[in-house]
């Protein structure tokens, strides 16, 4: 498949891996530049670096590290042609399809390939690939790569419609996968390049429940067995260090403060205002002896200004850390550590699509038996 | 390879098989030329009959035989006016007796025709949906049927196996979750992997599955002796399969620790028997295995680390980062998030691991029978989580391109000031590269 040296070698397929969101494949072709968002670099420079390194930019623009392909890294910076499959489902596949080293297994379509250099990987050089695309460009796209990637041996890339066609091997594969809009058509086809010597399984892979049914309905009219479905899912979580969370002690401290805090303004607003009072009389009684019918005036003016003090805005009970006094609480109660913690992305795969299984039985078991 | 390929489906005499009984439970059974294989209220019968099978066949017991029974379909139920509008109570059903039953099994009567004499006594019956009717049948073949399928031992079932038997020896390592472990740590056929296995050989199980008896596969544990493996008991691995596999425990993977085996080496001349000659080769055999393990281990470049254990990950990891080569694949299942969160966060503090990342595995099985499919309603919510890294060789001087942006934005600020002392750009950029390669 791809390179297992050391080192990179001209020609070779790496990843360049800019970041987790993009991730480039490159054919390290010698005289040829790559100039990108993270820098300039010459291809030259990659060759004889080990698999693995980070490798800084010509112009100290940035730095990309080159990774050694693998078929999981390739499905994320694959050239889409098409909707493709991802790890969980490729990967669930697999195992239930019981694909393995040596594993004959039919395919299609071939859409961008995806699935298939999980396949040639997972069968190795014992095993093989047959793989089917209907659409032209696709199709000779596919064969470029499998062969650009060492897999014309395992991989045989066919240019037909197999729903209409079929395929072009006969009770050979122990596994059939099946990514097509209309699976059911493709059964009995499928039925027919299965090996009837021993116990073989297929897969349909559609998005919509409508298409299972009609799958599983083909699938048992056809007289596999075992039929099962399944949906998988990966739920990708972000880590975060978030300082240690609050006691409602130090909520309640904090409440308790700005309440005798309050209290205290009161009282000393009450205080103030008797004492002005207090004064007023004292300069009224010196200055206007004289006056004594308007007295009655002054003491209604007097219940007035009383009600006003009862009526002092309250200030907003307020948990904010920087009222005075209160942030000394948290800090000196709380360790400084961090506390590591995970949740789900906020936005994930809700879903990819149904997986439908069955098996099928050797052909005639007692006959098999016997012989 | 068609040939081997078609052996190795069937059933060969020493094979642990998995059979699955009408109630829904596998049971595990040691199939071994003449002797009696017995499952319970289901009846014995002799491993013969098993033997050269292939796997995925249901069998009836009649007597103390086997008979193949032919592959059942799905069966289309044909909708019906009935509702349960009528059925009042289960009062009216009038069992058979168990004298009644006896007799009938004594007779050798049919389970169908068992069913069917229920089903007569039971005055309801016909006035029940077909859907009620269906299962009522199901309930009663699973109740009397002697009937069994053998399960093919792929990784799926026999991780579905020891799943369900007993999540806790395999550390919820679900199917789902060791499928992608696998894929993440690219195993294939050929390739040189680390495994730490405390989830009973499940890890190590699916590895030497996917590598086919070639490439090379170091456990480490925490044994003396090499450790068990109890899954691989019903991978009913070929021995070639498992001759690719070696383990070290903990001491003897350290390589300032010389362990004490290799110290026992006796002098030719001071044998004295052949039985203590026997002994002795024995010892030099195993001290020579050890050895040139340890000699494997230490000579680094494993292509990938695949970890499900009961010890801190970030203590493997510190032991074994070394062996392992530039993009190697580190893969890591826990049951629990917080352990891996832990690790995630010391892993992206340090420039020798790319993008650790950190995922949670979900499975969702469909009844799919016709015009009743819908999701089980039990499913499994524990199947662990994921780590995923790729290890890599860091340039301390390559700069980051946020950094790049930085310096530039400086550099114009105090270009203003006296602009004769900035660097030229391709030097710094030459000076980054040079020290890469
Ligand atoms: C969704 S894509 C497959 C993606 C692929 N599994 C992957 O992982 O990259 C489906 C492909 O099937 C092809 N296709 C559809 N009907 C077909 C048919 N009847 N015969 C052959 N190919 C067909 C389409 O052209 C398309 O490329």
């Amino acid at each position: 498949m791809w390179s297992t040296a050391r080192e990179i070698a001209p020609g070779d397929t790496v990843i360049a891996w800019l970041t987790r969101d993009l991730i480039q494949p490159l054919v390290v072709t010698p005289g040829k530049d790559l100039n990108i968002r993270f820098g300039y670099y010459r291809h030259d420079d990659l060759v004889g670096v080990p698999y693995g390194s980070k490798v800084g930019s010509r112009n100290g623009k940035g730095f990309i590290h080159v990774l050694r392909p693998t078929p999981e890294l390739w499905t994320m910076a694959l050239p889409h042609r098409t909707q493709i499959l991802y790890l969980a489902d490729i990967a669930f596949i697999t195992s239930h399809l019981d694909i393995k080293p040596g594993s004959r297994v039919v395919e299609a379509g071939t859409g961008s390939g995806s699935f298939s250099h999980s396949v040639a990987r997972s069968v190795g050089k014992t095993g093989h690939l047959w793989s089917y695309e209907f659409h032209e460009l696709r199709a000779s796209k596919a064969k470029e790569e499998f062969t650009r990637h060492g897999l014309a041996d395992i991989v045989t890339l066919t240019h037909r419609n197999v729903c209409k066609d079929g395929f072009t091997v006969e009770s050979a594969a122990d596994a059939v996968f099946l990514d097509l809009p209309m699976p059911w058509s493709a059964i009995p086809q499928a039925k027919k390049a299965l090996r009837k010597d021993c116990l073989t399984r297929i897969c349909c892979f559609s998005p919509c429940i409508e298409q299972v049914q009609r799958t599983v309905t083909a699938l048992n009219d056809a007289g596999f067995t075992e039929i099962t479905m399944y949906e998988s899912l990966v739920r990708p979580h972000e880590v975060d260090q978030v300082p240690p969370m609050r006691s409602v002690d130090d909520a309640c401290e904090i409440l308790k403060k700005a309440e005798q805090k309050r209290e205290d303004k009161r009282l000393r607003q009450i205080a103030a205002t008797r004492q002005n009072l207090a004064n007023k009389r004292k300069r009224e009684g010196e200055a206007d002896l004289a006056e004594e019918e308007s007295h009655h005036d002054t003491a209604s003016g007097k219940r007035t200004k009383t009600d006003e003090i009862d009526d002092i805005p309250q200030e907003p009970i307020s948990l904010d850390r920087n009222i005075a006094g209160s942030s000394e609480v948290a800090d000196s109660t709380k360790p400084t550590a961090k506390t590591t913690v995970s949740k789900a992305f906020p936005e994930v795969r809700g879903h990819t699509s149904y997986l439908t299984f069955a098996c099928l039985l050797p052909a005639s078991p007692e006959v098999t038996v016997d012989a | 390879m068609a040939e081997e390929a078609s052996t190795q489906n069937k059933i060969r005499s020493g094979d642990t098989v998995l059979l699955r009984i009408p109630n829904g439970d596998t049971r595990s059974v040691k199939v071994e030329k003449d002797l009696i294989v017995s499952i319970g209220r289901l009846g014995s019968f002799s491993s013969n009959e098993l033997i050269d099978h292939h796997y995925g066949l249901t069998f009836e017991i009649v007597g103390k035989n086997l008979v193949v029974l032919p592959p059942q379909n799905i069966q289309e139920l044909e909708e019906t006016d009935a509702t349960n509008e009528h059925i009042v109570g289960d009062g009216s059903v009038k069992p058979v007796t168990p004298e009644e039953m006896a007799a009938m099994k004594e007779a050798g009567v049919h389970v169908s025709d068992i069913i069917k004499k229920q089903i007569d006594q039971h005055t309801n019956f016909e006035l029940k949906t077909e859907y009620s009717k269906d299962k009522y049948k199901k309930k009663k073949e699973a109740k009397y049927a002697k009937v069994f399928t053998t399960i093919p031992p792929t990784l799926f079932n026999v991780c579905e196996y020891w799943y369900n038997k007993d999540q806790g020896r395999i550390r919820d390592l679900r199917i789902d979750a060791l499928s992608q472990m696998l894929n993440l740590a690219n195993i294939r056929p050929g390739g040189r992997y680390l495994v730490v296995d405390d989830a009973s050989g499940l890890v190590v199980s699916g590895v030497l599955h996917r590598m086919g008896g070639q490439g090379r596969v170091l456990t480490i544990c925490d044994v003396e002796t090499p450790p068990a493996y109890p899954v691989m008991t019903q991978m009913n691995f070929p021995p070639e399969f498992k001759s690719i596999m070696a383990s070290l425990n903990w001491a003897t993977c350290q390589e300032d620790y010389t362990p004490i085996i290799s110290t026992w080496d006796v002098e030719e001349d001071q044998i004295r028997s052949d039985k203590q000659r026997i002994r002795v080769n024995k010892r030099r055999a195993a001290s020579d295995f050890l050895q040139s393990t340890r000699e494997d281990l230490f000579a680094g470049e494993f292509e990938a680390l695949v970890v499900a254990s009961e010890y801190d990950p970030q203590s493997i990891l510190k032991r074994l980062n070394k062996y392992l080569g530039g993009s190697c694949n580190i893969v890591i299942h826990s049951p629990y998030a917080q352990i891996l969160s832990d690790l995630q966060v010391v892993m992206r503090a340090s420039a020798e691991y790319l993008s650790p990342a950190l995922s949670e595995v979900w499975l969702r099985r469909y009844q799919i029978l016709p015009g009743r499919t819908h999701p089980m309603m039990n499913m499994s919510g524990a199947g662990g989580f994921i780590l995923h890294a790729t290890k890599v060789y860091d340039d301390p001087s390559a700069v980051p391109v946020e950094a790049h942006r930085r310096l530039q934005a400086k550099l114009a600020t105090e270009t203003q000031k006296s602009s004769d002392i900035v660097p030229s750009q391709q030097e710094e950029g030459d000076v980054a590269m040079t020290d890469a390669t």
